[in-house]
Formats: C-alpha cells, structure tokens, sequence
C-alpha cells in the first residue's frame, strides 16, 4: 500500500491479515440486514396495505437510503482493513488506520499499563485475534485488530517484556 | 504532638483526637476509627427528610385544625413504632458502618477496612499519592470535622475516604502521608516527628473579582439573551394583542434559576480562593459553604488548560484548568477541584503555572506563555496553520498554533474563546495525528496528545503536513528523553534535608517571591 501523506517517513507498515477483511464483511453482512430489514418495514407495510396512510416517496427512500449506505460501508470495507498497520520502533509503537479519516498513533512502550488480546468467535473461526493497548490516558485508542493468533501472542510479549524495561510511572 | 499513643487498637478516636493519629507508622494490628459523630454528618440528610415528613403533617395540623392523620386516635402509637423503629434502623446502621471501619498509615501503605456483612480491605501504596483533599462540608465545619480523600491514578472514585476526622487530625493526617510518600527523611532525633510542610502563599482571589468573575460569565449572557426574547415576544405579543404574557412570564423562572444557579457555583467554588505553594506540591483553598483544601504533589499534573471565557476579554482574566489522574471526571462538584486557578489576571496564571512548571525550560518565559495566552501568529516563537488553513477555520488560522519549550508542548487555539493547553513533555501519554479528507486537501493535519482522564485536551489544530509529521516525531523523542529525567515519585527522595525550606526556583517564573508566613 502507497505510503500516505500522514504517515511518519521510513515506516514500514506490517499489514493485519487480510482474512480479518472476511471477518468484517460477515459481521457487516449480518448488521446489513438486520439495519436494512428494519428500515423496510414501513415500505413493507404501505406495500402489503396494513399502512397505507404512510408517504410512499418517504418509505422508498428510508429502505433504498439505508441499503446504499450499507452497501457503501461494505465496498470500503477491504480498503479500510488494509489501511490498518503497525510498526514497532525502539521506543514505542505507531498504530494507523483509515482512509477518509485517517489516523496515526504513538504508543511509548514506557506508558502501557496493560496490554489484552481478545478474540471474539468469529474472529476464532479464522485463526485471528484482536491486541489492545491501555495508557493511563482514556484517549488512547490504541487497537490492533485481525492479528494472527501466533502474531498476536508474540505482540503481547514483546509489548510487555518492552514495557517493563522502560516502565515510567504516570 | 508527639507523645507515644496509647496501647490497644480500639481507642476511640473522641477520647483524644488530637492524639489518635497515626503520627508513628501503625503496626499491622493497629487501627483506628473515624470522629463518632460522623455519622450524623453523613446521614444528617436522612434524618432531614423524616424531620420533614413528619414534621410537615404536624405542623400543617397546627394550621388546618384538623388533627394530624398518623397522630389521629388510635394511632398514634402504631405512628410512634414506625417513627422509632425508622430512626432505630438509620442510626443503628450508621452506627454499625461506623464501627465496623477502621483505618491505618504504616510507613508504605493506607489501608481501611470497612462494609458489614461485605467486608472491603483496601490498601493503597502512599507514594502512589496522586492528591489528597480535606473537604469541610458546612455541617463539618460546626463540628469541626473534616473529610481526607487519598487520590490515587484511578480516574474517578477515590482510593481512601476518611469520613471525618476533627480538622486537626486530618490536617496532621494529610502531614504524615505527604511526608512519608515524599520519601523525605526524618529529623533521626525525633524520628515521630512530622512538621507540615512550610507553605508560601501564591495568590488569594478578592471577593470583588469573584463577584465580576460571576457577572462576566456565560449566565450573564444566558440572561441578557434570555431578557432579549422575552422582550421581543412581549412587544409581538402586545402588539398583536395576543393574552400570551403569562405564559412568557412563567418560562422566564426555569431560566432565571439556571442563571442563578449558574452564578451560585461560579461564586462558591472560587469565593475564598488562595493558592499556596510548599514542598509537599500546590495547595488550593476555596469554599463557601463547604471548604476544601486540595494538595497536589510535585509531578502529578499531567496536562494544563488556561481559557478564557469570551466575555472576560475585558478584564484580560484566564481560567486554568488540570488534568491530575487522580482526580478524574467526578460529577462530584462539577469540576471545580480540576480547577488551578478559577479566576486570575495573567500575572496570576504565570504565578500558578510557574508552580506546574518550576522550569519552563525557555529563557522568556513571559514572553512565550503571554503569546500563548493572548498572540496570534508567529510571536513568541509559535507555529501557527498555515494560510490556506483559513478555509477549515477563518477565524482561528493565526491562532492555532504551538510552541515547545525544552520542558513543555504549548498547544494555542480558539479566537473568541482562547484557550491554551500546556503539557510536560515527561507527562506525555500518547500522541495520534488525524487527517480527514478536507484536511488532506489542503494539506494538513492535527496533533492530539493524550493525557489522562480530565478537563485537558490538548490538540494543535491544522499544521502543515510536513511540519506536523515533524512535530510528532520530535515529540515522541522529546517524551522518551524526558521520561527518563523525570522527577522521581517520591519528590524528595534525593534531597539532603527536611523541611527545608520551600523551592524558590518554584516561584521563578513569576520572578516575585513571596514572604514566608505561617
């Protein structure tokens, strides 16, 4: 992936994997219809005639509206998983993401106060984990998604072992 | 002060106050008690509100002749048992709670003991201290008690709440804690000896500025607004001769009260105000009715804010505000102890952020500071957007901007309400630039630093990409060095004496010192 203008230079972005894009798109499939469905159901009611007192302009274009909007999140969807990436540095970690809105972060090893690896089932099924940092600061965002299981778990213990070694308080 | 306490950990705390503190590190089976009477003060709203209800009844009956239902014939004694065993059952378990919490200062740690049928051990390590609190709600003060809260980096609840002690323990309390988590040795003479840290008043708010504080606030606008539309649909309404005035009247109090409540807490929180500096951090006084005096040892403010509201443009007065970690986002007296410096000309701010920032690590100090208080463009050394920034924010381009000291980042934004957000670089959590899609446009992006958890966000809003990718890198540099230069949790570890006297570099800045008084 070309390097964006946000990016600090001399990075080389380790990618999450490309699987965590099918495990989005699930997730994003099942929230789709579920969102979809239920902006329907005036359309659906005005058409079978239990409603028919209900705009019809206004019906069509909640449930069209919705499924375009949907349908939109889903195209970008691999765009965004491959916008994801991580590089460690000596002293700290940078975490990017987006595409619209893109973001970097810098984590110093010194400041997390924990580190958590979730996997979620769907996430399980493909091998994939989730790394989280925690800084003192709320702020700090700081999620890896989609890393492969073995990936993750050496993350967590180089994470740890680094921050112990430069550990500083608050 | 400083006679042996007497054996035995069941020494009740009324039976000599001044005596039952933990000046010497507690053994392991020695506790002690809160005051006796805290409960009352505690529980004094419980007891209010069944005042109320039946005193209501009662007192009504006196009016209406009629005889009170509960007291009515036959009654009266089943009234009676409800009464008492509503009391029995209130004071009964303020009672229990009381005796069944119990705390004590070893030389490391505070642990208290409290709950009845769930029991809770707590303990927390001293030097860990983020801030410690003596509050003195009114009901205290006649009493003569006071609340001591130990704030560790728990953003929000606090660690240990001491509810209440007589004043004077507290205060002695509050000593001990500070003097053992500073890591200062003791005179080896008399090693139970505990001498409060000298204090050097800083600056003290008159009540005339208060008061202008208050009038110049938002409520202020609020009302004149509020006045402006009442006014305005009088004369419409006059005019097309609708009876509507009653109505515009009567949504004229809920907004009256807003404005007045808005004015109360403007002037409780800042009335008495006095800012003091000693070796053991900042001390903040300030309270009408409830009197608090906060301390916050060196090193625990992790970001500052100096706002000013548009209306006190006037009068050039600055509002700072803290991030300190143990103090958090607490609804609890809505921000007022995240507070620095309520109210205060712009000698005061540099007075109070001189005390944050002993060394602003600039050789103009005033000259840096002031630009970020009131500059725009490139004064005092800032870097502000670039022009073509000027779509994203017309107003604010020439004032958006940052400066870094060897000590601090300065983030400068805002035009009608500037703001001003400094943050050590030692304190430096994380850092993350965003970029949306209008910002890559034209070719910038902002810097968020993340702190912890309190009124402080500090943001340098749309630098040029190449500059702002620079600052990110240097700062994250800059963070790790001084991360390693820091100062040491326990503040006076490496310092030979103690007390000494307080740190006149501390009011450098300023470039005023202030007599010593105690």
């Amino acid at each position: 992936m070309r390097s964006e203008p946000i990016d600090p230079e001399g990075i080389s972005w380790i990618r999450i994997s490309p699987k965590f894009i099918t495990v989005q798109l699930i997730g994003w499939a099942i929230g789709a219809v579920i969102v979809v469905a239920l902006a329907s159901v005036p359309l659906v009611l005005l058409l079978v005639g239990v409603w028919p007192g209900f705009p019809a302009w206004l019906a069509w274009t909640l449930s069209v509206g919705t499924l375009l909007v949907n349908l939109w999140m889903g195209v970008l969807i691999p765009r965004q998983v491959r916008a994801i990436g991580y590089a460690e540095r000596d002293e700290d970690l940078l975490i990017r993401r987006g595409i619209f809105f893109q973001r970097v972060m810098v984590v110093p090893y010194g400041r997390m106060q924990y580190v958590d690896v979730a996997v979620g089932p769907l996430e399980r099924a493909f091998g994939l984990a989730s790394v989280k940092l925690h800084t003192a600061s709320p702020q700090t965002n700081a999620a890896i998604p989609g890393v492969p299981a073995a990936e993750a778990a050496r993350l967590r213990e180089q994470l740890s072992a680094r921050g112990q070694a430069r550990l500083a308080g608050l | 002060m400083t006679e042996p306490l007497g054996p035995g950990p069941e020494v009740p705390a009324s039976s000599a106050p001044t005596r039952d503190v933990p000046l010497v590190p507690d053994h392991e089976d020695r506790w002690h008690r809160v005051h006796p009477i805290s409960p009352l003060v505690r529980g004094w709203l419980a007891l209010a509100a069944i005042a109320y209800f039946f005193g209501r009844d009662w007192f009504e009956s006196i009016f209406s002749g009629e005889p009170v239902w509960l007291l009515a014939e036959g009654r009266g004694f089943v009234a009676g048992a409800i009464l008492l065993g509503v009391l029995l059952l209130l004071v009964g378990g303020f009672l229990l709670s009381w005796w069944f919490t119990r705390y004590q200062v070893t030389r490391e740690h505070v642990r208290v003991n409290s709950g009845i049928v769930f029991r809770q051990h707590r303990q927390a390590r001293l030097d860990r201290v983020q801030a410690i609190d003596v509050i003195q709600p009114l009901l205290g003060r006649i009493f003569g008690l006071a609340e001591l809260k130990f704030e560790v980096a728990d953003a929000g609840e606090s660690a240990v709440r001491l509810a209440y002690l007589p004043l004077a323990s507290a205060q002695q309390l509050r000593a001990t804690i500070l003097a053992r988590a500073s890591g200062a040795e003791t005179d080896p003479e008399h090693p139970d000896e505990i001498h409060e840290a000298p204090e050097h008043p800083v600056l003290a708010i008159t009540a005339p500025r208060v008061v202008g504080a208050a009038l110049l606030s938002g409520s202020t606008a609020a009302l004149v607004i509020m006045v402006l539309v009442i006014g305005t649909g009088f004369a419409v309404g006059h005019a097309l001769d609708w009876s509507s005035s009653s109505v515009i009247l009567s949504a004229l109090v809920p907004g009256l009260i807003a404005v007045l409540a808005g004015y109360w807490s403007v002037f409780t929180t800042a009335y008495n105000f006095r800012a003091a500096v000693s070796p053991d951090g900042i001390r903040l006084r300030y309270g009408l009715l409830e009197t608090r005096a906060q301390t916050v040892p060196p090193g625990r403010v992790q970001a500052v804010a100096v706002t000013q509201p548009l209306l006190w443009r006037f009068k050039d007065w600055y509002r700072i505000k803290v991030n300190v970690a143990g103090y958090g986002v607490s609804a609890e007296n809505a921000g007022a102890r995240t507070t620095l410096l309520p109210v205060g000309s712009r000698e005061d701010v540099m007075q109070m952020l001189a005390l944050v920032l002993p060394d602003p690590g600039t050789e103009d100090p005033f000259g840096v500071f002031g630009a970020g208080l009131a500059g725009k463009d490139n004064d005092g050394g800032f870097v502000t957007s670039p022009r073509r920034a000027r779509w994203l924010s017309f107003l604010t381009w020439r004032r958006n901007g940052f400066a870094v000291t060897r000590t601090a980042l300065l983030a400068r934004s805002g035009r009608l309400w500037r703001s001003l957000a400094v943050v050590p670089h030692e304190r430096t959590q994380s850092m993350a630039l965003h970029q949306g899609p209008l910002a890559r446009r034209l070719r910038v992006a902002d810097l968020q630093l993340h702190t912890t958890m309190g009124p402080v966000r500090p943001v340098v809003y749309q630098m040029d990409i190449a500059t702002a990718r620079r600052l990110f890198d240097e700062q994250a540099a800059r963070a790790a060095a001084a991360r390693r230069h820091s100062l040491p949790e326990r503040w006076l570890e490496h310092q030979p004496e103690y007390p000494g006297q307080p740190d006149q570099q501390a009011v450098g800045l300023a470039g005023q010192e202030q007599d010593e008084q105690h």
